[in-house]
């Protein structure tokens, strides 16, 4: 048998577990919240909950079990009349409340209800192979040109696209809590940071009936413009939108 | 004995296979000497060659051709007559086998046939390697394990052989059309694949069979040597030969994109993906085979009956694991790079791989890696278990095991999550903020350069565990002095030249400026190295080893991170640069680390043996974890390599217009690849099993 400390090894391992627990469930939310000035708590989506629940009772289970000694101390720690009155306060504890626990995961999971199901999302569905190859045509003009594209593209973005994407092209426009799933911020540069003019040409000219089969379930509100708009504007939103965005777009590389 | 005299005499006894080597070698010497066969480029309109019929390429055509592929142009008046009796042959675009799946079918062999290729061509690089070390180091028992790895070869080349034909058969069989437009493109190099595959079959069965003859002296060990490397240099060009075919069919180059008319056979070879493949497939190559003897050396161990047996499977399955990981760390560099010129063949190819239908297969992946770091870990930290003297590093472990798990969360948690209605309405926009700082590549970068330094340091508290008091630095000789600095030139080669060379990246004046931090950071590198080693001759390594730890943690991991995020932003172009500079920071810790560590500990007083044997049984079954999961890994990415193509045989070019052109859903992905990895394991065993029979025989005679 180890050393006293060692002897309590499942129960910092059981503790540490409910502290993820907390503060994935409680702490989190709160936190980003204050960090991301909103106005209500961001809770932690139940897929991710899940992961790092699991992550973090493995990391447990492995640590525990990375020599013969952790291992037998871990297991120890169960086993009846060794140690002080502390450790079978402790045990006693455990015994009483991992059945209870247990219980409640299969009480709350087996309660019927009404949710609507968790939908895998595809970020960007595939591309049609026509618009591949499209260039914006005011990329290659001259900066004067350019400037004022893109001057054109922010008015027509503010006439057209405002309503949902909003002034600054960070998804909160006048419309947009009218939406299940709200518009993107494409100031993140996780969003069309990560994507060349073409798509963005390809989603504002289909919309959201363009989408390709293997992105549904899919809910987009995108209206198709094509008709709408001539394909001139529709590149002058694109360059206005980023500009606006303050983003960049990802541009074609040539390969090493 | 001189070693012309050995050179003759072992001509003589092995004079067939001798002479079968030199025919082969000289067919292919003389083959591709001759123009338009290697690399040398063939015009179409010279060469006459021409796509099958398809649309645009049929239409444009001046040589038609009939279903027999003989030219119309001169027998079409017999050929007319003969039409109009017996009725016009049409060519075959598809066929199936009793109605199943084709792509199904070639989905399954092609893998299974990768797989031992894959086991085939990794393992004799890393044989060689112990052969030389064990002849070097005069330690017997390297040789042994050389012959056993060589032996396990032997067993799986012929099924690699075999499943190659199976997969040749299915191809033209089931695909005539598209297995025509690849032969027209690159029929020169089938020649040389078929004839550079003798030379690997001579090399493979010489090697293995003359282990036992050219022993003894230096000479002929040196010969055997020289063997098993011919062996790599063989399996090398015929794993790149294909490997151009392959890449050829996700970016073709070199053909005319309206008619499919070959151009160069040169660029079609030396496409933009080939090279990219090239590498990571080396490299997973020994990784895989490195696993797999691994998980062979704990189905022994777990079997074996002595200690002595014990103790030998145990070292083997150190060494299976340790070739492993080795060859891990690299791969996520080099997986990177390929990546990269996905996205540079086509933006479409690469939004299709990281954003769109495929993205969902790189957080599996993601898991399966992160599994195998952890696996690799938790076995050397189980391993420090049988050396005395390692308890003073165990106290590290926890931390590692808390950073490890921290950054495999991070790495697999997705930019867009499966979200439900209402956590959609409660979270109240697109992206949590856990998916938007962690499921970006920034982010992902980051923490898999952590997990690579943590496994590092792992590796390094497991070397440390016997090591007791050592000899000052400055005692150590010219050898530690010497060693050091090369260490520290290489070093700084790499991130020094790097550093320039970003002066001159020919980038737009707004975005440039992206790039100086990336430089300056490159010499602050530079420095620390620099103060590591001035910090070890002051004997100080370890105070030298720390910093470089610390500082290397703080720029590639915590800096760029949100460097990342920044340069995404504004300055994609940027990324690029960006990703090397990480991987040339982390890469010049590792090596400075160990070259220090090496030298540093070279003389260190011995504190306690390895009771090599002395394993808890869970190791053993972490080991066959890491095989399994490295078998679905290399089933998982075959089919997301392939399947980018999405509805295409050639991306752009020839179009899969067959019943099975869809791309399959994740389940049903899910499926196959199950089949395949317990297809695979099956045969492997078997197989293995079959190259031990022998030695059961010989122990029952001897018993």
């Amino acid at each position: 048998m180890g050393n006293k400390r060692s002897q309590y090894l499942m129960f910092w391992v059981v503790a540490a577990v409910i502290f993820l627990f907390f503060f994935l469930k409680y702490v989190s939310p709160v936190v980003f919240q204050v960090l991301m000035g909103k106005g209500h708590p961001m809770p932690t989506p139940s897929t991710l909950m899940m992961w790092y629940m699991i992550m973090g009772i493995l990391a447990g289970l492995v640590y525990a079990t990375t020599s013969n000694q952790k291992f037998v101390d871990f297991l120890g720690f169960l086993l009846p009349g060794q140690g002080t009155f502390l450790k079978f306060f402790l045990q006693k504890i455990f015994f009483i409340a991992f059945p209870l626990v247990v219980g409640w995961f299969v009480y709350s999971y087996s309660l019927p209800g009404a949710a609507s199901p968790v939908e895998l999302r595809i970020q960007h569905p595939t591309l049609p192979q026509k618009y591949e190859k499209m260039e914006n045509p005011f990329r290659e003009k001259d900066a004067d040109i350019q400037r004022k594209c893109i001057e054109e593209g922010k008015v027509l973005f503010q006439t057209y696209c405002r309503p949902c994407h909003g002034s600054k092209a960070d998804g909160n426009g006048p419309f947009a809590n009218s939406f299940r799933l709200r518009p993107i911020n494409f100031q993140d540069p996780g969003t069309i940071a990560t994507v060349v003019d073409n798509y963005l040409f390809w989603r504002i000219k289909e919309g959201g009936p363009g989408l390709p089969s293997e992105s549904t379930p899919w809910d987009s509100a995108m209206p198709a413009w094509d008709g709408d708009l001539e394909d001139e504007q529709m590149w002058k939103i694109i360059m206005g939108e980023y500009d606006t965005a303050g983003v960049m777009p990802r541009q074609r590389e040539k390969a090493e | 004995m001189n070693n012309y005299k050995l050179f003759l005499k072992f001509i003589k006894q092995k004079s067939i296979f001798v002479m079968l080597l030199v025919i082969a070698l000289s067919a292919v010497l003389s083959l591709s000497l001759q123009k338009g066969v290697l690399l040398t480029a063939v015009h179409a309109e010279e060469a006459g060659v021409e796509l099958p019929a398809f649309e645009e390429g049929a239409a444009s055509g001046e040589q038609q051709q009939t279903a027999e592929g003989t030219s119309a142009a001169g027998a079409e008046g017999e050929a007319k007559a003969e039409e109009e009796e017996e009725g016009e042959l049409e060519p075959v675009q598809y066929r199936a086998f009793f109605g199943l799946d084709s792509r199904v079918i070639v989905w399954i062999v092609s893998e299974l046939h990768l797989m031992f290729a894959a086991f085939v061509l990794g393992v004799p690089i890393f044989a060689v390697i112990v052969e030389i070390v064990g002849f070097k180091g005069g330690d017997i028992k390297y040789d042994k394990m050389a012959k056993e790895f060589t032996k396990l070869l032997s067993a799986a080349f012929a099924t690699t052989a075999s499943l190659g034909g199976l997969l040749a058969f299915s191809l033209f069989g089931l695909y005539p059309e598209f297995m025509g437009h690849m032969t027209n493109v690159f029929a020169p190099t089938m020649y040389v694949y078929a004839l550079m595959f003798f030379g690997e079959a001579f090399t493979l069965y010489g090697y293995y069979y003359s282990w036992d003859i050219l022993k003894g002296t230096s000479a002929k060990k040196w010969f055997h040597i020289s063997l098993g490397v011919l062996l790599n240099l063989f399996g090398t060009g015929l794993m790149f030969l294909t490997n151009s075919w392959a890449t050829y069919m996700m970016g073709p180059s070199g053909v005319s994109m309206k008619t499919g008319r070959l151009l160069s056979l040169s660029e079609a070879f030396y496409n933009e993906l080939w090279m990219p493949v090239n590498i990571h497939r080396l490299i997973a190559n020994v990784c895989f085979g490195g696993f797999i003897v691994g998980a062979y050396a704990a189905v022994k161990f777990l079997g074996a009956k002595t200690k002595e047996e014990k103790a030998h499977y145990d070292w083997m399955g150190y060494v299976g694991n340790f070739i492993g990981i080795g060859a891990l760390i690299p791969l996520p560099f080099a997986g990177y790079w390929l990546g990269r010129e996905i996205y540079s063949a086509s933006p479409v190819m690469g939004n299709i791989m990281m954003g769109g239908a495929f993205s969902w297969t790189f957080i599996i992946q993601a898991i399966l890696i992160g599994m195998l770091f952890i696996g690799a870990n938790y076995y050397l930290w189980l391993g420090m278990g049988r050396i005395k003297g390692s308890e003073r590093y165990t106290g590290y472990i926890k931390y590692l095991n808390v950073i490890i798990f921290m950054c495999f969360a991070v790495w697999l948690t997705p930019h867009n999550l499966p979200l439900s209605g209402e956590e959609r309405a409660m979270i109240g926009e697109q992206y949590h903020p856990f998916s938007k700082y962690f499921g970006v590549m920034a982010a992902k970068n980051a923490v898999v350069n952590l997990i690579i330094l943590s496994t590092f340091f792992s590796f390094l508290i497991y070397r440390r565990s016997n090591k007791g008091t050592m000899v000052a630095f400055s005692e150590q000789g010219k050898v530690g002095k010497i060693g050091v600095l090369s260490g520290l030139g290489f070093c700084l080669m790499m991130l020094v030249s790097y550093a320039i060379s970003l002066n001159f990246v020919e980038l737009d004046a707004q975005i440039k400026g992206y790039v100086t931090p990336l430089i300056f950071a490159l010499y602050i590198q530079s420095l620390v190295v620099c103060l590591a080693v001035f910090l070890t001759f002051k004997n100080k390594g370890k105070l030298g080893q720390f910093i470089l730890f610390g500082v290397t943690t703080c720029i590639a991991v915590l800096y760029f991170w949100y460097y990342g995020f920044q340069v995404m932003q504004k300055a994609n172009l940027v990324l690029r640069y960006l990703s090397v500079t990480q991987v040339s920071i982390v890469m010049s810790c590792l090596i400075m680390n160990a070259v220090i560590d090496i030298f540093m500990f070279r003389k260190a007083k011995v504190v306690g043996e390895i009771t090599w044997g002395k394993m808890p049984v869970r190791s053993q079954y972490a080991l066959l974890l890491l095989c399994i999961v490295i078998v679905i890994l290399m089933g998982l990415m075959g089919f997301i390599r392939s399947g980018l193509r999405m509805d295409w045989h050639v991306y752009g070019l020839l179009q899969d217009t067959s019943q099975w052109a869809y791309t399959p859903t994740l389940s049903f992905m899910g499926r196959v690849v199950g089949l395949i990895v317990a297809l695979f394991l099956g045969l492997v065993a078997f197989v293995f099993w079959l190259a031990n029979l022998g030695d059961k025989k010989v122990k029952t005679e001897a018993e």
